[in-house]
């Protein structure tokens, strides 16, 4: 069985690579390999293995980076779609079904459904695992599905971490909220939304309505912190979830 | 540790180099220490709390989630003899883990996910130590993959283990045992402990390959 180095193929003898920044990129191997590629590597390369190795693995990184950072966004924004889509025919699958109930066809429709939720269930679950790779605060902050959508509401995230926390906080309700707008040009009382989409995390939904809009506003700001941090850094930072849940829960408490 | 001291009750470790992430540098009897603050770095906690682990300088180590660098730019300085390599899976860090690879002989930086040891599996040696502070769900299957592929027999390794990242809804204490639990299966298990007040709802496993 031939072994992939970084360097070369191993089988029987070593064949040198010509490019090593092609062999590094192609070094995968089901199995561990039984012997050390450093020592073999040593005795190719001498005292420049190190080197050479991390000088390739900087080169191949540095490629990398670029095409890496553009595309896991637009996937990102991809699979929202993708998901929003799918949970609307999920929506039209079951509407028809009842209808039909009564029919024999109406079995082939449950399947359908049963199907179709499978499928947003994989979705959900690649969407979280690519959200805590790209986005490890808003992951925290905002959880995976809620993040993910205020990434392709504002296309990118870039353009969240630059948008100002109102309006992270109502976005999705604009409608309601350009209503309430006119109608108070107009000189009428008007009800501004307190909340967009943001109304699907957990913190905002699950408190008493009169608390909902200043759990909404915390929220977006720690939204628009987690964007700048995610956008500029790209670390994780500990305490900014702990912020956002101890003002849950002062809430929660407060009469 | 090797290269490690307190210095006004912070650890600091002795380096040739500059500050890396803003850290303050401060000079005694004409070395350099570059200070290494509890709060930043699981590592520098556990020493804070007086937990010990020996090096010699010389090791072959594998960082999985090396993320901007921080704590291993001073792994880096404490290992100052070996080489380091640092995998990590995000863009974004890894910008700033280049930077350091850039300047550091001792560290090679791979861009690569940690679930996936395969993909690398031509570029690592075999090594003495594994370092895993991923926020990964499946924590114990990495360390297992990355063990079975990279780790020398007697080779030892450090798990940092954040109760949220592996269910966000269950008590800590519940996931820390069931952790400790599913390692105890394949490795040995020497000490484990908490790094409160610095980590919060953290604890990190040291363990033998045997």
């Amino acid at each position: 069985m031939p072994y992939k180095l970084w360097f070369g193929v191993f089988e029987d003898e070593l064949k040198l690579a010509e490019k090593f920044e092609d062999s590094f990129v192609n070094a995968v191997n089901e199995k561990p390999i039984p012997f050390n590629v450093a020592e073999l590597g040593i005795k190719v390369l001498g005292r420049e293995y190190y080197r050479t190795l991390r000088r390739v693995a900087i080169g191949v990184a540095e490629k990398r980076i670029r095409e890496e950072l553009s595309s896991d966004e637009r996937y990102i924004i991809s699979l929202v779609k993708a998901l929003e889509s799918v949970e609307e025919i999920i929506n039209v699958l079951k509407e028809k079904e009842e209808d039909l109930e009564a029919n024999a066809i109406g079995e082939k429709f449950l399947e359908a459904i049963e199907n179709m939720k499978e499928l947003r269930d994989e979705i959900e679950r690649e969407i979280d695992v690519v959200m805590a790779k790209i986005a490890p605060n808003l992951y925290e902050v905002a959880g995976a599905k809620l993040g993910a959508k205020l990434i392709e509401k504002f296309g990118g995230i870039k353009k969240l971490a630059f948008a100002s926390s109102n309006k992270i906080q109502i976005i999705g309700a604009e409608r309601s909220l350009y209503k309430a707008i006119a109608r108070m040009k107009r000189g009428k009382d008007a009800k501004i939304p307190k909340h967009g989409i943001i109304f699907l995390h957990g913190f905002v939904r699950n408190l008493p309505k009169k608390k909902r809009g200043k759990m909404a506003r915390f929220l977006a700001s720690k939204i628009s912190i987690a964007a700048k941090i995610d956008y500029f850094r790209g670390e994780l930072d500990e305490g900014l979830f702990e912020s956002v849940k101890r003002r849950f829960e002062e809430l929660r408490r407060e009469k | 540790m090797r290269n490690v001291r307190i210095i006004n009750g912070i650890p600091a470790t002795k380096s040739r180099y500059g500050s890396h992430y803003g850290e303050r540098v401060i000079e005694i009897g004409g070395e350099k220490y570059r200070e290494w603050i509890p709060w930043r770095s699981k590592l520098s906690a556990l020493i804070l709390k007086g937990h010990e682990i020996e090096f010699r300088g010389d090791e072959r180590v594998l960082y999985l989630g090396a993320s901007t660098g921080t704590t291993l730019s001073h792994l880096a300085d404490v290992i100052d003899e070996g080489v380091i390599y640092a995998v990590e899976y995000s863009a974004k860090p890894f910008i700033k883990l280049l930077e350091l690879a850039k300047e550091r002989e001792n560290v090679i930086p791979l861009l690569y996910d940690a679930s996936k040891p395969w993909l690398y599996s031509g570029i690592v040696e075999k090594v003495d130590f594994i370092y895993q502070d991923v926020a990964q769900r499946n924590q114990v299957g990495i360390l297992k993959a990355n063990a079975d592929f990279f780790l020398k027999n007697d080779g030892s390794f450090l798990l940092m283990v954040k109760a949220k990242s592996i269910d966000s809804t269950a008590e800590p204490k519940e996931v820390f045992d069931a952790v400790v639990e599913k390692i105890s299966r394949d490795f040995s298990i020497l000490e484990t402990g908490s790094l409160e007040p610095y980590h919060k709802d953290h604890i990190f496993i040291l363990g033998v390959k045997i």
